[in-house]
């Protein structure tokens, strides 16, 4: 059953229209919210008239409303040395410093009714300077956000630089470059939002809420409203997409929870396309400066990295901090660097808060990991397939400990990009390529070599996260099995690969099984899905579970003797308990929580930090043409040959790994989210910001390699990988392509229009 | 969907349009593929909405070797008719199927976007627009149609009924866009007149469509795309698309 291309189970339902998303849960007497928000940058407020408003809607809240209710404010929660201090109120009180920061609450018996009274909030601002650019926000002139820190920087973080000088000095040849990651956004189908009401007989509190953490949710409403964990129950239902946008708790989560507390009704808010696009989050904004010191084999010696990151106004519960430390952490990859270095910079803008996306940290690190391994193999007249092998970890030890103490459990990498290279056709496509260069083509040919982490700790980045994963499971009477996972699918196939693992242990068809998630009173505790763990920690835990159940169920069947059936056994141990053997408690049913215990999220003895249970490995190469007058890229060719370890469904893998890489693509071919310098954004409908559609995807070809990993099951995470890899790869072969013009490519930026200007300015 | 409130009148006749489009803050609604986006987003506010979809507007026939397209013929099947090659062309290239299925050619026409490819192929046609009026119809020619953004000289209490071209076979159209159906950088229709002469327009380069005629004095191919990138001067980056798809037009329009 493992390793079997199951059919989705969850297809049913989402292929038919019967998946109950969060807008799906009408109930009567449902109330709306609209939340009336900044249209400036960077703004006091004066004052705020809600007196013609209040009189055409249930209910209109400001943030002294609910401080009067007894919200309590929000914060970073982070505990890293060298971080401002920052907490902040559910709704904005004095100062905005976004467009889009959510001022006023308005709750109506429809939607369009509370747009309607929003319109009549009177609010009176006193116009302060924004800052959109982290390096204008750097300048010592700069407005600043918080005053009270002294500048706008809001954390920063640095190694010692004393080994990584000394290599550049000694080393043969310097690179320097900056290599700029332009913002996007994650954009679920399903945008935020959550339906909240209060139990009038219990006072107990429910809502529901398209989150990717209901746990972790649940925590932080209980601290905002003021109660006890056990008063507040999360629903996640059916989520149309996350990407790890659905990761953070957000102001509005926590609004909707207050007003239903306030107002005694049922209340719900849905986040719009525009507010999807202006006031939810960002990401990927960053600047990389590269110092790289190397030899005439193309090995680096050196890697020196200053990283400016963009976090917007960082009002957001981990904010861009968390993906900025995974990217200095990730910065070496499946490399052997040498001297290492990196000095990180989070400066704060008034623009929307930046937060988590898909491959998190590790796209921007790996971009600039492959555009230098590019780089040098030009410099040098190489192969750059050839300058990877020599970057490469060494094939022994494992776990290999990386310079910073990640354990990296990866399988080989040499014959991984040799499977690689011989399922693309590289040498063919290398003669290909010179071919259509003698016709005036401009086709150029891109390697992304990724050793991923997969399946972190966040605690050193984000505080309260566990490595670990609970699950529940039991065998009823009937026989049949019941799964709870503390993971939340927002569209992976939870449901399915869950159930191969059960069925896998049980012996039993995967008919048999039933897997549930997203629901705080369904388990203690759990950690959601994000950071491409689900299959470790999640298939891990319920691995864990059904393998306890299962050696109860043998030692009963023995005790029955004469081979019974798996029916026969479950109905043996609930009704007809007094037949057991006396130190069996009755019933089929364990809690397990899992963890493989490979992280260590503070420094240890040796200063070392591990972020993530294991690692996967994925090859990709693209081979791409660029049309030289319109600047259109053609992928030609795409491949990827992906390690993750025991697959426990091929073609689910298959899907993740297609369905991110078309989210890769888009980044760099197609999506930008734009301010202009009063910070007024100028991508706030899908007119302006344009995501792949389904034919501007290519198929990407899949190859699988096993290494099983130590963890149960032998499983690697891999579902972000796709996203890390198509960017680096499509940059690789876009540079390959135009290398001949004269055109050299520092940014992700390589949309039509940008690429034409760099076409333009190579021609004059 | 959580426009602002308005008042709806829908039309049977267009006696009852024009009537109805007499009050203040009214506004024509037709496929709803521009105007029903600006009301969710709260960007567009009219007090009335006229809704002309009854009206038999759906025809198109070819009259005295000029064709004549009903106001409501939607996008889907303009791009079905042989009757104008360069319009089909141009409806094909509007938005996705589903906005091609509602879209009309007389809103688009009217919405006036200067991206629109409709009234680029217009413009290169030399066709007209018959506008209805309480006093009467009047013709406007499509060089006297587009003002600016989003404006056009039909008053705010006429309705544009019909839609005129010359029957034209030898046409080109060629946009750049981002996307598979989005709105194009620019655009530019090419039209081989009976006596030889070329007539083109270029859209996404000004506030309307553009007569770029006299850009293709000289058909060297060369000629035509520095003659049509000056023409077009402005923004660098869309003059120099007009000058190359102002080759790929005329090629097609001579092939």
């Amino acid at each position: 059953m493992i390793g079997a291309r199951v059919r989705r189970k969850e297809d049913a339902r989402f292929l038919t229209g019967q998946g109950r998303y969060l807008a799906d849960h009408a109930t009567p007497g449902l109330c709306h919210v609209a939340i009336v928000r900044s249209p400036l940058a960077h703004a006091g407020i004066r004052s705020i008239d809600v007196t013609a408003a209040r009189a055409h809607a249930i209910a209109v809240v400001t943030h002294a409303d609910l401080e009067a209710a007894g919200a309590r404010p929000m914060s970073h929660l982070l505990s890293l040395p060298g971080i401002q201090p920052l907490s902040w109120g559910v709704l904005a009180s004095d100062t905005v410093r976004f467009v889009g920061e959510p001022i006023v609450a308005v709750v109506a018996a429809s939607r369009e009714a509370a747009e309607d009274a929003a319109e009549l909030v009177e609010i009176d601002y006193e116009p302060l300077i924004p800052v959109v650019d982290p390096f204008v926000a750097l300048a010592p002139d700069a407005p600043l956000l918080y005053p009270e820190w002294g500048s706008n920087v809001f954390f920063t973080m640095a190694t010692p630089m004393d080994r990584v000088d000394a290599a550049l000095a000694d080393a043969p040849h310097v690179l320097t470059e900056r290599i700029t990651h332009h913002r996007i956004a994650g954009l679920p189908l399903e945008g935020h939002g959550a339906q909240a009401s209060v139990d009038a007989a219990t006072g107990g509190l429910t809502v529901l809420a398209s989150n990717q953490q209901p746990h972790q949710l649940r925590t932080v409403i209980a601290e905002v409203c003021g109660l006890t964990e056990a008063d507040v129950r999360v629903i996640a239902p059916d989520m149309g997409g996350g990407f790890g946008n659905k990761q953070h708790f957000t102001r509005e989560e926590c609004l909707v929870a207050l007003l239903a507390r306030i107002t005694g009704q049922v209340v719900r808010w849905t986040q719009d396309r525009t507010e999807s696009l202006t006031a939810s989050m960002h990401s990927r904004e960053q600047v990389h400066d590269v110092t790289v010191g190397y030899d005439d084999t193309g090995k680096v010696l050196a890697y020196k990295v200053q990283v400016t990151a963009n976090v917007g106004n960082p009002v957001l519960y981990f904010s861009g901090i968390g993906p900025a430390l995974v990217t200095v952490g990730s910065l070496s990859g499946g490399y052997d660097f040498g001297a290492l270095g990196f000095d990180l910079r989070c400066v704060a803008t008034t623009t929307c808060p930046i937060g988590a996306y898909r491959g998190f940290g590790q796209p921007q690190a790996h971009v600039t990991s492959e555009r230098v391994l590019d780089m040098i193999a030009e410099r040098l007249g190489l192969d750059p397939a050839d300058v990877r092998r020599r970057n490469f970890l060494p094939d022994a030890p494992r776990p290999y400990i990386a310079p910073g103490g990640a354990r990296i459990d990866v399988g080989s990498l040499a014959p991984h990009l040799d499977q690689l290279l011989d399922e693309c056709d590289y040498a063919g496509w290398r003669e290909r390529q010179a071919a259509m260069r003698s016709e005036g083509r401009h086709v150029g040919i891109g390697l992304s070599t990724l050793v991923q982490g997969t399946a972190p700790t966040q605690y050193g980045v984000a505080g309260r996260f566990g490595s670990w994963e609970a699950a529940s499971v039991s065998v009823l009477p009937d026989g049949t099995v019941t799964v709870f996972v503390g993971t939340k699918s927002q569209g992976q196939s939870h449901e399915t690969v869950f159930a191969q693992i059960a069925a896998s242990v049980f012996g039993v068809p995967i008919e048999r099984i039933v897997v549930k998630d997203g629901d705080t009173a369904a388990l203690p505790y759990g950690m959601g899905s994000w950071g491409s763990r689900s299959a470790v920690m999640g298939g891990g835990a319920v691995l864990t579970a059904c393998t306890r159940v299962r050696e109860k169920m043998d030692l009963i069947a023995t005790h029955m003797g004469g081979n019974p059936t798996f029916e026969q056994v479950a109905e043996e141990v609930w009704w007809h308990a007094h037949r057991l053997p006396h130190h069996l408690e009755p019933g089929l049913t364990t809690t397990a929580v899992y963890t493989p215990g490979n992280t260590i999220p503070v420094p240890d003895v040796n200063g070392h930090l591990n972020f993530d249970e294991t690692f996967g490995t994925h090859m990709t190469c693209v081979v791409a043409e660029v049309d030289g007058e319109t600047g259109d890229v053609e992928i030609l060719d795409a491949v990827l040959v992906s390690d993750c370890g025991v697959v426990i469904n091929p073609m689910v893998v298959e899907g993740q790994h297609q369905g991110a890489f078309a989210q890769g693509l888009g980044a760099v071919l197609l999506e930008e989210i734009r301010y202009d310098d009063q910070g007024q954004p100028l991508t706030a409908t899908l007119l302006d910001y344009t995501p792949p559609l389904a034919s501007d995807v290519p198929a990407l070809r899949i190859v699988h390699r096993e290494t099983p990993s130590g963890t149960a099951g032998g499983f690697r995470g891999m579902a972000e990988a796709g996203i890390i890899a198509a960017p680096a790869a499509i940059a690789g072969a876009v540079a390959d392509a135009l290398a001949p013009l004269g055109v050299r490519i520092t940014s992700t930026r390589l949309h039509p229009h940008h690429l034409r200007e760099l076409l333009r300015a190579a021609r004059t | 969907m959580k426009p602002p409130p308005f008042d709806y009148v829908r039309a049977h006749t267009v006696d009852d349009a024009l009537e109805a489009l007499t009050a203040e803050d009214a506004k024509v609604l037709a496929g709803g593929q521009s105007l029903v986006p600006l009301l969710a987003m709260r960007l567009a506010r009219p007090a009335v909405l006229v809704d002309v979809n009854p009206l038999p507007l759906t025809g198109i026939e070819v009259v005295d070797g000029e064709v004549r397209i009903g106001a409501l013929v939607r996008h889907a099947d303009l791009a079905a008719t042989t009757a104008s090659p360069l319009l089909a062309e141009a409806a094909a290239l509007v938005g996705h199927p589903a906005i091609r299925n509602r879209g009309t050619i007389g809103g688009s026409l009217a919405h006036a976007d200067p991206v629109a490819e409709l009234p680029c192929a217009l413009l290169a046609l030399g066709g007209s627009v018959v506008a209805a009026g309480r006093a009467g119809t009047r013709t406007i020619a499509a060089d006297d149609l587009f003002e600016g953004f989003l404006v056009t000289t039909l008053a705010p209490d006429e309705l544009l009924v019909e839609v005129r071209v010359p029957v034209r076979d030898h046409v080109g159209f060629a946009e750049w866009a981002p996307r598979c159906g989005d709105f194009a950088v620019v655009a530019v229709a090419v039209v081989l007149e009976p006596d030889g002469a070329v007539r083109a327009a270029a859209s996404g380069v000004a506030n309307r469509p553009v007569d770029i005629s006299d850009a293709f004095a000289d058909r060297d191919e060369r000629a035509v795309r520095a003659a049509v990138t000056r023409a077009c001067a402005g923004d660098d980056d869309k003059a120099e698309l007009a000058g190359l798809l102002a080759v790929r037009a005329l090629a097609q329009a001579a092939a």
